[in-house]
């Protein structure tokens, strides 16, 4: 019998509900998969509802963790299998190697000594980085990382030598932990959508189709473009910008569900780019905008009173080279104007949606539903989008719901 | 948005559709994916996303008033691109055999030949009817019935009197119902094309420019099959139906010669009778050619069918299986005949004779009756949308063809 908490993913979700669960008196452990917390919001420009930048939610939230003795975090660490029951479950976790100390807080002279360059995925490929890196400048925890794979062992010799003596630590090893909780609280997130599985909408075949989530890192300032939402064929700022909604989404031969963030993210996104330039004209084809809620709703009128911004009611089912170098055709079929609709953008947009990580990556000890969001079962509560789509809003109070299951949880069985 | 209109959904029709093979249009959600994907669907009017709407709310005249459902060739891209699995390839085949009752004349006759005992019930009569001609012919030349004596020869049993008393009011029939059914859905999709001239009349065609300007380049296509070899996923699907198609084309041919050699010259001069032809006569070996290939044709038909509606690619009703054992044993009927008459063997042969007879009337009777019947009102529907296309250009209707057919006809040889 156990009355500690574990807490899986470490984003907007697992962070609310570990320090809630925390801050109401229960030993937490948190779990995180990459090197830094915060998941996907971490990645974002800008967040609903007040569009401030990803720090203004999670810096209060980094320091209820720092600060809360009750919490222990594991980064780089995977969930490897849960057995036992409500009260008593056992958990075996994996915790890879950092391949630095807790000292080692800038990466800059093993940088400038690494040469090979490996596509950047916090970035979603949009460039590069070394073998020893930070996922981004606000990383919590503020600790390098050292890729050992990702160059050759001279080059990590080279970066070791580089960096101040005892910094980097190449041979260390990944570390197998076993824990004894109570109840589980699963916030495993989400991945956006693979666009590539959309035959007719060509992502793989053109550089400017890019998905909303490229945007979203394009858009920050400290982004592969520095806050400009650029071509990636040219990087010069695109006069035209198509918006293709619901894709992958609402589509029982991809996601069969509506991803909930998409229409928001877009008219979000619409945002950056007329502040990037204020001549851009914006057509968002779409099948329903689905803005819930009275803020929301605002938003969306606000957006819908912009002249320069379009809105076609339909889907765009083909996307296909444009007239101009590097510009593409959006088709589909105005269902309120009537006509198909070939409408060529500099650079077009796949408001591709959430599809949960239990999709692809799932734990053994944790039950799943078809599309991968985890089934709640005594003792293991999901939330976030581990649990449905949802917004950073709705993720929040979920959490919060699921620290008070898990806290009645340990009390029952304790 | 200046006058409102209320819509009122008939229920019957929705019902009707869904009975059909529609079940699934209530699922559509009109994200217009299908009309897109499409690969038949045109700029101005694109198909299938506004039919599925119109299906679902019961609209039943701006069904009727739209030729585009007779565009679409049923390749299943639509279906299997759906969000929604709501298969507006199935829907639109099932507003089509809908559209093909509604227009039927006499309805009774629709229904008898749509299910697989009505078609099996009228096969069956047939034959009964072609046993009481043949008998009753037997008392008039002396052959003994039903199997004359002596080499087998069909002439024996019927000569063209008989067959003609048979054939010829069914061919009055089939004729007055199909004219019936091509005008008054011809006079629906024109009153849906909504040109109305000051006087309140619509715009009709004369016959003339009709059939020079609109029918010849639609037959041209519908030869070629340049729309079906255009039908994504089931392209494979239009060469087992030009095969088919031409193979009717060649057994009308040779059947019109022998009938007019046989009935007309040979009657006149009193030469006796032209069949059985020998083998090596040009017009036999045509003949055969058209039988084998009828033969290869439906098969080829009937294997894909079959493996696309496993696949759930498209789904299969009970009409388009009937038709196509309908020709297949119009076909077998007719290549049977042949060789048992060559084997001689008397009972055998006489007997798959009439059966012949019997499933060809069958067929001919089921043209505008039937899934069959879209070869009419394809047909109907290719000729029209060119015609729309002038009119809505200004081009054509209320007398405007005759001022402009000098320069269509430079614009189409331009185009050629």
């Amino acid at each position: 019998m156990s009355n500690s908490i574990l807490v899986v993913g470490g984003g907007f979700s697992g962070l609310t509900a570990a320090v809630e669960a925390a801050e109401m008196g229960y030993d937490v452990y948190l779990v995180e998969k990459e090197s830094y917390m915060g998941g996907r919001v971490a990645q974002l420009n800008k967040y609903f509802p007040k569009l401030c930048p990803p720090t203004c939610g999670l810096e209060i939230n980094f320091k209820r963790l720092k600060t809360n003795p009750r919490i222990t975090f594991y980064n780089l660490a995977e969930v490897e299998s849960v057995s036992g029951s409500a009260g008593n479950f056992n958990v075996t976790l994996k915790v890879n190697p950092r391949g630095t100390t807790p000292q080692c807080t800038s990466c800059k002279a093993g940088e400038e000594a690494a040469t090979t360059e490996v596509p950047n995925e916090f970035n979603f490929g949009l460039d590069t980085r070394k073998a020893i890196y930070k996922a981004h400048p606000m990383a919590y925890p503020n600790q390098c990382v050292l890729d050992k794979d990702a160059a050759p062992a001279d080059e990590i010799s080279a970066i070791a030598s580089a960096m101040p003596a005892g910094h980097v630590v190449p041979d260390q090893e990944a570390e197998t932990v076993q824990l004894n909780v109570g109840a589980i609280i699963m916030a495993t997130g989400w991945k956006p959508y693979d666009p590539a599985n959309m035959d007719n909408l060509c992502f793989n075949s053109f550089e400017n189709v890019v998905t909303n989530m490229m945007v979203e890192r394009m858009a920050s300032p400290s982004g592969p473009t520095e806050g400009k939402v650029v071509r990636p064929s040219d990087k010069e700022l695109p006069k035209t910008v198509g918006f293709v909604q619901c894709a992958g989404s609402r589509d029982q031969n991809h996601l069969p569900y509506c991803s909930y963030i998409c229409c928001m993210a877009t008219l979000k996104q619409v945002t950056y780019i007329r502040e990037n330039n204020p001549d851009a004209d914006i057509y968002i084809f779409y099948i329903d905008i689905r803005s819930p809620g009275r803020k929301y709703e605002n938003f969306y009128k606000k957006i819908k009173a912009d002249e320069k911004v379009h809105f076609i009611k339909g889907k765009v089912a083909e996307i296909k080279a444009g007239s101009a170098p590097g510009s593409v055709v959006l088709v589909a079929e105005d269902t309120i104007g009537g006509g198909k609709i070939e409408q060529e953008v500099d650079l077009a947009v796949l408001a591709t949606g959430m599809q949960p990580t239990g999709a692809h990556d799932q734990i053994p000890g944790i039950e799943y539903d078809d599309d991968g969001f985890v089934v709640e079962k005594d003792g293991i509560t999901p939330c976030g989008c581990a649990k449905r789509p949802v917004d950073v809003v709705s993720s929040a109070q979920s959490a919060t719901a699921a620290a008070l299951r898990a806290v009645q949880t340990v009390r029952r069985a304790g | 948005m200046s006058e409102l209109t209320k819509v009122q959904p008939d229920l019957a029709f929705i019902k009707g559709v869904m009975e059909a093979g529609g079940d699934t249009v209530n699922k559509c959600y009109q994200c217009a994916t299908c009309s897109v994907i499409c690969p038949l669907s045109t700029e101005e009017s694109p198909f299938p996303r506004k039919e599925m709407l119109w299906a679902q709310w019961g609209l039943a005249s701006k069904i009727a008033g739209d030729a585009d459902v007779w565009l679409c060739h049923q390749c299943g891209d639509c279906s299997s691109y759906c969000p929604r699995g709501a298969q507006p390839g199935d829907v639109l085949g099932a507003i089509r055999n809908n559209a093909i009752k509604y227009y039927a004349e006499p309805k009774a006759l629709a229904n008898m030949l749509t299910t697989t005992s009505g078609v099996l019930g009228t096969v069956i009569a047939a034959m009964v009817v072609w046993l009481i001609v043949g008998y009753l012919w037997s008392l008039h030349t002396g052959e003994s019935f039903p199997f004359p004596e002596g080499t087998v020869a069909y002439h024996k049993l019927f000569t063209f009197v008989p067959i003609d008393l048979v054939v010829l009011p069914v061919v009055g029939l089939v004729v007055w119902a199909s004219y019936k059914g091509i005008t008054s859905f011809w006079a629906d999709i024109n009153k849906g094309l909504g040109v109305v001239s000051y006087t309140g009349t619509t715009a009709s065609p004369a016959l003339g420019v009709l059939l020079s300007r609109y029918l010849v380049p639609a037959v041209k296509e519908i030869l070629a099959h340049t729309r079906f070899n255009k039908c994504g996923q089931t392209a494979e699907r239009a060469k087992g139906h030009k095969w088919l198609l031409w193979s009717f084309i060649i057994l009308f041919f040779v059947t019109g010669i022998v009938f007019f050699i046989n009935d007309f010259v040979y009657l006149l001069l009193g030469l006796g009778h032209f069949t059985p032809m020998p083998l090596y006569n040009p017009i036999k070996i045509l003949a055969n050619i058209g039988a084998i290939m009828m033969i290869a044709g439906i098969w080829m038909i009937l294997q894909m069918r079959q493996q696309k509606t496993e696949e759930g690619t498209l789904k299969s009703s009970e009409q388009d299986w009937i038709l196509i054992w309908l020709i297949f044993s119009v076909g077998a009927t007719g290549i049977g005949a042949e060789f048992f008459r060559l084997l001689n063997l008397a009972p055998v042969a006489y007997t798959v004779y009439i059966i012949h007879l019997a499933t060809v009337v069958t067929l001919f009777l089921s043209l505008p009756y039937t899934k069959f019947a879209h070869m009419l009102y394809r047909t109907t529907a290719y000729v029209y949308e060119q015609w729309r296309k002038d009119v809505l250009a200004g081009k054509a209707g209320f007398g405007m063809e005759k001022e402009i057919i000098p320069p269509a006809e430079t614009v189409s040889k331009e185009e050629e």
